[in-house]
């Protein structure tokens, strides 16, 4: 078990946190629909705005005619990229894209893009109206929606603008600089150890192809905004103060676009709906303000489902060649890959930053070669994401079923031969999560595996199964600034909002009433923007470094209450004295004399610790308000230490089970299997929802989701819920689901991050090879089997 | 400020408060109009020959909001509504129910269902004026009946949500099915909910709930 530096790091016993059927503390009011989204606000007077959007993928607005929109009865206003007022702003929401560009401009690089004009009006029929009577001369030029076809060298240059390289990560790290960009194609190499010499060493070299389609936004909910100025009673200097809602979490964001103090940006919605990982704000979510302001009104813009699909996982190609010697010891690996750069802004988080994330830190094998092209595109934006660790992760899991199949070995074998130990690549020792959760796995699965294409079930259908590793890496990006109170004997914690789909405040809570010997209920929330805790440093992160942080202030929060009912012992009020026009003080417990050492919290009393039938309540124990605050994170996070993949402390393992039919092509995976390690399991039915939910996105990406593009015109065919196919609750399959409790992570009570881990692109694709042994690439829709399998 | 935007601080949500809020949004419904607002240039006239008036000489040849009378949760309520708009868009922007939520526009996810007539339907493909002398059934109207507590309970108590975006609609459909079928098997709980869509993974948590609700229920 690791050392956990931090209070009670090693608590044994446990009454609050793990516990079941907890419910969330918005629970009630999303069942009940009550809660408020931002697109839900809908404000007397309000103004609706709406933009331009490209129909074409690659495109320039050379001028716009508004005269005609301007005279349509219904539109307040109309602005273009011309002017002043939209010049002037510039986003600070959460970015990483490279270069600099206006908020507006005239460049549309992507069907569906916003561009050069939005208009404003009574309702969002005559915005439709009014987009319509605009007369835009539009050159329409040539696009790259085929990455193939972007990197040729006579390949139309969509960029000319932009030639910096991605640098997200560290690119270059052991190598030579990366070649300056071309054309379309911007380059990112990392090299460590010595490939060449490592292929010499080795008996056998595989190679092979993997390919991960572009899938959709994880967004469910349509992103958009309301704004509104008021005159504010309690920030009356400087002008009115702006009401934003919609704008997620990026409060900040938006009151640095707009030149305000953060007290004069209020939020005060407590819904966001869905951010998995997809940070980025949408041009709805940020331009209202300056519309409200314009029109001396509210104003909402929101997007329609069909404008979400401007987000993209990024499509990619990678070409491996992997060494290994007889024992099925990796001696060296080359990754060739070819991934989307998307539109002008796109992160680079998700395709160069995998390069220093990737599987390959975790294995014994130092020799590997990464070698990535970037290629601009008029395919989609990638905003911030940190889904792409699990993505690219693939690449090895494929290799270790390539090498047991040549070997003839369990791949799980493969996969423990190759492991390095928990502390560093040189430790040969056994990851001991790893052992466990293969041990468990091999139970739940009932693990038995066999060749490519020699096993038939009885219905005559063809049987894989596959399995996978990732780690529950130790999370915190940030640290937590956490406050409690004390007030009239109840325990306060003040979060902001707004809240996304985890339950991480939830699990402070857990973890603040566990410390302080209450109920999980009996801690009250108090939602308030302008607090400064907030529990949102991605979904793990917040549900157990923000977690650790809490309990740190938790226990300070203990020690002033045992403080201060001590002091109220050994100084009570007189009687009739001391009270002012309040009731009278209550009698003081039974401290008189004692040291906090002596006492302790139970039940939400203050007791003796050698007697807790001896104590008082809060409430009698001191009157006081008691505020404690601690600002810090847990030590060692991964992200800051840089040795993300080379320490390797708990672990998960996911397993597929599929049947081909193989007259048909149609894959049914019979379960997904999962036994994980998060180190210490929060709130359990959270921690099930977060697992099932990368399952059946996994599932999804590799049997139904893929984006299709006219390459002719460079048009979106499927942007939309009829023709972009989801899993809905009857494609979803069974998924088994162990934890583990290890206590070996960094955050509270030795738990880790599990995150999106899970999510993967290849586990159900590998399942299917060892069904019929051919591979199909995702998603395996029927066709594409009969293809693979040479019936069409 | 707005005098309808209610302000979240220091709010507990509890399943009394949850469904007392529910209550009071369906209560803030006026019965009958007052007022008449052009949707076209948003000028507000005190009867509806007058807005109709307006409409023929201001606004020629376009189609003039009707007033419909839709039966809500048990109640009848007068709507100025644009002859093209759909329930959906009339739920929230006429009558202030967000409950049924703007999502794929397209009958396709399901976060817009709402009950009428006994039937769980699609809101964002109804025309609200063809809703008329029909019971519509919202998720405000089943979270302020004390009936189906153990419902609302249940989803609380088993995270059959995870943002939220989409729970009501499930909600809906599970109150829909429970109307139907009190003791409903697990395969019949995900028949019923087959049009729902949700893309945070709650699938398997929707029977839970449903299966422990209508054992309460009962």
């Amino acid at each position: 078990m690791a050392d956990i530096a931090g209070v009670n790091g090693q608590r044994e016993h446990f009454r609050v946190v793990g516990q079941r059927n907890l419910p969330g503390k918005l629970s009630y009011a999303i069942a009940a629909g009550i809660a408020k989204f931002g697109n839900d606000y809908a404000l007397p007077d309000m103004l609706h705005a709406k933009f331009l959007r490209s129909p074409y993928a690659n495109a320039r607005v050379v001028s716009v005619d508004t005269t005609r929109a301007r005279a349509l009865p219904g539109v307040a206003d109309i602005v273009t990229w011309l002017d002043e007022d939209i010049a002037r702003i510039s986003s600070h929401g959460e970015s990483f894209g490279p270069g600099a560009r206006p908020w507006l401009d005239n460049i549309a690089d992507q069907e569906g893009a916003e561009v050069a004009v939005i208009v404003v009006a009574e309702d969002e029929d005559i915005c439709d109206e009014a987009l319509r009577l605009l007369d835009v001369e539009w050159e329409v030029l040539p696009h790259v929606v085929d990455l193939f076809r972007g990197r040729s060298p006579d390949a139309y240059v969509i960029r000319p603008q932009v030639r910096d390289t991605p640098t997200f990560g560290a690119p270059g790290m052991g190598g030579p600089p990366n070649p300056p960009k071309r054309g379309n194609v911007a380059y990112s190499n990392v090299i460590s150890g010595d490939a060449e010499a490592g292929f010499r060493e080795a008996a056998h070299i595989i190679e092979y192809d993997l390919y991960t389609p572009a899938f959709a936004a994880h967004l469910p909910n349509p992103s958009g905004s309301v704004a509104w100025w008021f005159d504010d009673p309690y920030c009356s200097e400087g002008g009115q103060s702006l009401r934003i809602e919609g704008a997620v979490r990026e409060r900040m964001a938006i009151a640095m676009m707009y030149g305000l103090p953060p007290e004069k940006t209020v939020q005060e919605g407590l819904f966001m709906g869905g951010k998995y990982c997809d940070w980025g704000l949408r041009k709805s979510q940020e331009i209202t303000p300056l519309l409200a302001k314009r029109a001396g009104r509210p104003v909402r813009c929101v997007n329609t489902r069909e404008d979400m699909f401007d987000f993209i996982m990024k499509q990619r190609y990678v070409h491996m060649k992997v060494g290994f010697d007889d024992a099925g010891m990796i001696t060296a690996v080359e990754d060739d890959s070819i991934a989307d750069g998307g539109v002008w802004g796109s992160s680079s988080f998700g395709n160069v930053g995998d390069l220093t994330q990737g599987p390959y830190n975790t294995l014994k094998c130092k020799n590997v070669t990464q070698r990535m092209e970037i290629v601009d595109s008029n395919r989609g934006k990638m905003y911030v994401s940190g889904q792409h660790c699990p993505f690219n992760w693939d690449s090895i899991t494929m290799a270790i079923h390539l090498i047991a199949e040549k070997l003839g070995r369990d791949p799980i074998d493969i996969a423990r031969l190759n492991l390095h130990g928990p502390t560093s690549q040189d430790d040969i020792n056994p990851v001991p999560s790893f052992e466990a959760c293969v041990e468990a796995g091999k139970k739940l699965m009932d693990w038995n595996w066999h060749p490519a294409g020699t096993k038939k079930l009885p219905d005559g259908r063809m049987h894989g199964v596959s399995f996978r590793y990732q780690m529950c890496p130790r999370h915190s990006f940030s640290s937590y600034n956490c406050k409690l109170e004390l007030r009239n004997g109840v325990v306060h914690m003040p979060t902001q909002g707004p809240l996304f789909g985890v339950f991480a405040v939830e699990c402070n809570a857990m973890v603040v009433a566990e410390e302080l010997g209450l109920n999980y209920d009996d801690i009250q929330i108090d939602f308030d923007y302008r607090e400064t805790f907030t529990p949102v440093g991605g979904g793990s992160d917040g549900t157990t470094a923000s977690a650790w942080a809490m309990k740190e202030c938790a226990n300070i929060l203990k020690r002033q209450i045992l403080e201060a009912a001590i002091e109220y012992a050994n100084d009570p009020p007189m009687p009739g004295f001391g009270h002012g026009f309040g009731p009278p003080p209550p009698p003081p417990g039974p401290f008189a004399g004692l040291t906090p050492d002596d006492l302790d919290i139970v039940e939400g009393r203050v007791v003796l610790k050698s007697d807790h039938s001896q104590g008082a309540p809060f409430r009698h124990a001191t009157p006081k308000n008691i505020f404690a605050t601690y600002s810090g994170r847990p030590p060692l996070a991964l992200w800051v230490t840089g040795q993300m993949g080379k320490q390797l402390d708990t672990m998960n393992t996911a397993y597929c089970e599929v049947a081909v039919d193989t007259e048909t092509g149609e894959v049914e995976i019979l379960r997904f299997g999962v036994v994980a390690d998060p180190g210490k399991v929060m709130r359990p039915i959270s921690l099930e929802s977060q697992i099932d939910q990368v399952m059946y996105f996994s599932q999804g990406c590799q049997l139904l989701e893929d984006f299709v593009y006219d390459e002719k015109t460079g048009v979106k065919l499927n942007n939309n819920m009829i023709d972009y196919k989801k899993p809905g609750m009857l494609d979803v399959p069974r998924v088994d689901r162990e934890f583990l409790e290890t206590r070996a992570g960094n955050a509270a009570y030795g738990s880790n991050g599990i995150s999106h881990s899970l999510a993967n692109t290849h586990l159900a694709i590998i399942a299917i090879y060892n069904a019929i042994g051919v591979w199909v690439d995702p998603p395996a829709t029927p066709d594409k089997v009969l293809k693979a399998l040479g019936v069409i | 400020m707005p005098s309808n935007v209610d302000t979240a601080r220091s709010v507990t949500f509890t399943a009394e408060t949850a469904s007392d809020r529910a209550a009071a949004l369906i209560d803030g419904i006026p019965v009958s109009l007052t007022e008449y607002r052009c949707p076209i240039c948003g000028g507000t006239f005190t009867g509806y020959a007058d807005l109709k008036s307006h409409y023929a000489t201001a606004h020629e040849g376009a189609a003039a909001p009707v007033v419909a009378v839709l039966t809500l949760n048990g109640r009848n309520c007068e709507v100025l509504i644009e002859p093209h708009w759909t329930l959906k868009r009339t739920l929230q922007f006429r009558l202030g129910l967000t409950g049924a939520k703007h999502m794929c526009d397209k009958g396709v996810c399901g976060s817009c269902t709402v009950i009428m007539d006994g039937r769980a339907v699609l809101s964002c493909q109804m025309l609200a004026v063809e809703c008329e002398g029909r019971d519509i059934e919202t998720i405000e109207g089943i979270a302020a009946n004390p009936k189906w507590r153990p419902l609302i309970d249940a989803y609380c108590r088993w995270d059959a949500m995870q943002c939220g975006y989409c729970t009501t609609g499930f909600l809906v459909s599970a109150k829909a099915l429970l109307d139907k079928n009190p003791n409903p098997t697990e395969q019949e709980c995900r028949e019923a909910l087959a049009g729902n869509i949700c893309i945070c993974g709650t699938y398997p948590r929707h029977a839970q709930a449903i299966l422990e609700a209508a054992a309460r229920l009962v």
